[in-house]
């Protein structure tokens, strides 16, 4: 099986999978940990639950690639329907579905978590080095302006016109072409990602990995050797095809704020902070319609960002304010956004190369949670409270103004009775909006805190070395253990993260 | 089994909730509702819809997609309802039950709510698409919630479809798929 990914659909599982490190989820926490850990000597097992999908495998139909490269196909919810929890799953995890976006661990939020988590162990100092392995590790480098497309020019304009700060965020693209279907994985590799970077590293080191195994339960988690009881998927990764049983003597969780919490739940492992204070982030798009054609699904969807609205240092909340990023996406998407149906919806898909996207990116605080119900199924709640729904219509308000600075004909923010702004008087309908459940579509896209990294079991699930609380040798090293919002884009934070408590660990 | 509660998120009991919210059902009866609703007909191959619930769903793709109505260019090109069935069938049983609820709601919407003498697959398109529309906008979350739900799944699966990316100008994936262009 070494050097190998081993696709446990077609096959069963090899006799001898026990590892003395077994390793849930490949995202970038959990390749990137079972990279470190490989180098370091140990004998690593990385398991994914989703299939390897590089190339032309990655087909850019929305409905196809929702289906098998995201969590619950891309129908994942919040318990009321507000929220869209966007999550990856495939081999290198949400990597392969994100936009390319690398923003690194800022010494803010680093202090924030040190004075308002009381956590060791974070310090600028000691992270300053990961860091800039973890840009390193992404190749990162910032578009230069011929890769802007109209879309994110056109935002950067209305930012510009009405004074706002803005910036050209970095990416881990390596030969892009502007596919522009980012969302979808990118048929051409051109994303330094942790499929093609953190795996093959971990495989070169020695790391067995395999692909379309679910993790349900781990038994003896306060024993010298934890049993993990796994199935098998078939290649669409709906039904399972057979159980089957491995040992480890540790576990490392990195299956997202999401699921690392719900196997520990499954498996009635950890204290009572486990599945709590999650944070959704939530993201608000507003979408524009131009006289001129736009194609925001073209070139690369995501580059420019107004910052204006950003605090980076809130005394008590740390990375707060909120953020406007322009986006893009293929039809299946857009249209399933859009907040009109039949005739009038038609009419405004038919101005699909005419409209231009952003969405408002919102840190939050952590009152969510995800748990196990009776019948096994996952709930995620989460209240929209009114600290947030005022920010979001502020939000709102400032998108709006930015695009009609760049010249939009039309505003909409998605609501049962959409909000149609024009100009400046009509702001007012924002305000209108209440944010009920189920009516403005939220998404997010960063999901944080359900096992969060605390100085004592009172405060938290986890140590901050990530060792969870109540039991011997399980970690989560993912972002399920960050206490605040660790930034806008969290490929780099989980990266920097997790390489640090891999590093411990070994 | 992992998945996330149904968008749809109409358990029985909040089923009979909305059914019954209105009070119409109470002078009804069980059996002028189904009177109302009328014979489905017979759909080969479902797998979790029954062909009421398969008209239903039909129905609202039709009221939200005119294009797909009866004489419409892409009427018998798409057939969004089978696709919703064949997404269920691989969905955990309480999933499959939230969605055959919602649908059953969304059914008999127009009689309970708006106490008219139709059911909601017999209704014209423009009035299927008001109706539903109110579910959107209305004072009930489990109504928004099967709204949004329901009209999310439709639109991610027809603008997907290549016979429609004409009309928006969409050229198509830039790079083709393993399986050869769409």
């Amino acid at each position: 099986m070494s050097g190998e990914v081993l696709d446990l659909s077609r096959q069963p599982p090899p006799p001898f999978l026990d590892a003395e490190i077994c390793v849930v989820g490949s995202g970038p926490a959990g390749a990137t940990a079972a990279w470190e850990l490989a180098l370091a000597g140990h004998d690593v097992l990385l398991l994914e639950e989703g299939p390897d999908r590089t190339g032309r495998l990655l087909t850019q139909r929305d409905a196809e690639m929702y289906g098998q490269l995201y969590a619950d196909r891309g129908a994942r919810a919040t318990a009321d329907g507000t929220v869209s929890v966007m999550q990856g799953r495939a081999l290198g995890g949400g990597s392969v579905i994100n936009m390319c976006d690398v923003v690194a661990l800022e010494d803010d939020v680093l202090l924030h978590w040190s004075r308002a988590d009381g956590l060791s162990g974070f310090s600028p100092r000691e992270v300053a080095p990961l860091r800039e392995l973890a840009r390193a590790d992404l190749s990162a480098n910032r578009p230069d302006e011929a890769q802007l497309n109209r879309n994110n020019r056109l935002l950067r304009a209305g930012a510009g016109a009405l004074g706002w700060r803005g910036e050209v965020m970095e990416h881990n693209r390596g030969g892009c072409a502007g596919v522009g279907a980012c969302l979808l994985g990118c048929p051409l590799d051109a994303k330094r990602n942790a499929r093609f970077v953190a795996i093959p590293g971990a495989l070169e080191a020695g790391a067995r990995v395999a692909v379309r195994v679910r993790v349900e339960r781990i038994d003896g988690g306060s024993s010298d050797v934890k049993t993990l009881r796994c199935v098998r998927l078939d290649a669409e990764g709906r039904s399972a095809i057979a159980p089957f049983s491995l040992r480890a003597r540790t576990v490392v969780l990195a299956a997202s704020a999401i699921g690392s919490a719900a196997l520990l739940l499954r498996s009635g492992l950890g204290n009572a902070h486990v599945g709590r204070h999650l944070m959704l982030q939530p993201q608000l798009p507003v979408t524009a319609r131009f006289d001129d054609d736009v194609r925001f699904f073209r070139g690369i969807p995501q580059t420019f960002a107004v910052t204006e609205f950003e605090q980076r240092a809130h005394p008590q909340h740390g990375w707060w304010g909120f953020r406007i990023e322009a986006v893009g996406g293929t039809p299946g998407i857009v249209g399933s956004l859009l907040p009109v149906r039949g005739p009038e919806g038609r009419a405004l898909m038919a101005e699909y190369p005419r409209l231009a996207s952003c969405l408002v990116l919102f840190p939050d605080e952590p009152t969510g949670s995800v748990s196990v119900r009776a019948d096994g199924r996952l709930a995620i709640d989460y209240p929209v409270g009114a600290e947030l729904v005022a920010r979001l219509r502020e939000g709102a308000k400032a998108a709006a103004r930015a695009w009609l600075a760049a010249g939009a004909r039309e505003v909409l923010v998605p609501s049962p009775r959409p909000c149609r702004v024009t100009r400046e008087s009509e702001l007012e309908c924002i305000d209108a909006l209440d944010f009920a459940p189920a009516t403005v579509p939220l998404i997010s896209a960063h999901q944080q805190g359900t096992v969060r990294f605390a100085a004592s079991e009172a405060s938290g699930g986890a140590a901050p070395d990530g060792r969870v609380y109540g039991t011997r040798d399980i970690y989560v090293l993912d972002s399920s253990g960050f206490p605040s919002s660790a930034g806008s884009h969290l490929m780099t934070p989980i990266i920097t993260v997790s390489r640090l408590l891999a590093r411990a660990l070994a | 089994m992992t998945a996330s509660p149904s968008r749809f998120g109409l358990s029985r009991r909040g089923a009979l909730k909305a059914l019954f919210a209105a009070g119409g059902a109470a002078a009804l009866g069980a059996g002028g509702l189904s009177a109302l609703r009328g014979t489905a007909p017979e759909v080969a191959g479902l797998l979790v819809l029954s062909a009421h619930g398969y008209r239903t769903m039909n129905a609202l793709a039709g009221a939200c997609f005119p294009e797909l109505q009866a004489g419409g260019p892409l009427q018998g090109r798409l057939d969004l309802a089978r696709d919703f069935d064949r997404f269920l069938a691989t969905e955990p049983a309480a999933a499959q039950d939230e969605a055959r609820h919602a649908l059953t709601a969304l059914e008999y919407g127009p009689v309970l709510f708006e106490r008219r003498a139709v059911t909601f697959s017999r209704l014209a398109p423009a009035d299927a698409l008001a109706h539903f529309d109110g579910w959107a906008a209305s004072g009930s979350a489990l109504r928004r919630q099967v709204a949004s739900g329901l009209a999310r799944f439709l639109a991610m699966l027809f603008y997907d479809c290549p016979a429609v990316w004409p009309g928006i100008g969409y050229e198509g994936p830039l790079v083709p798929g393993a399986g050869g262009a769409p």
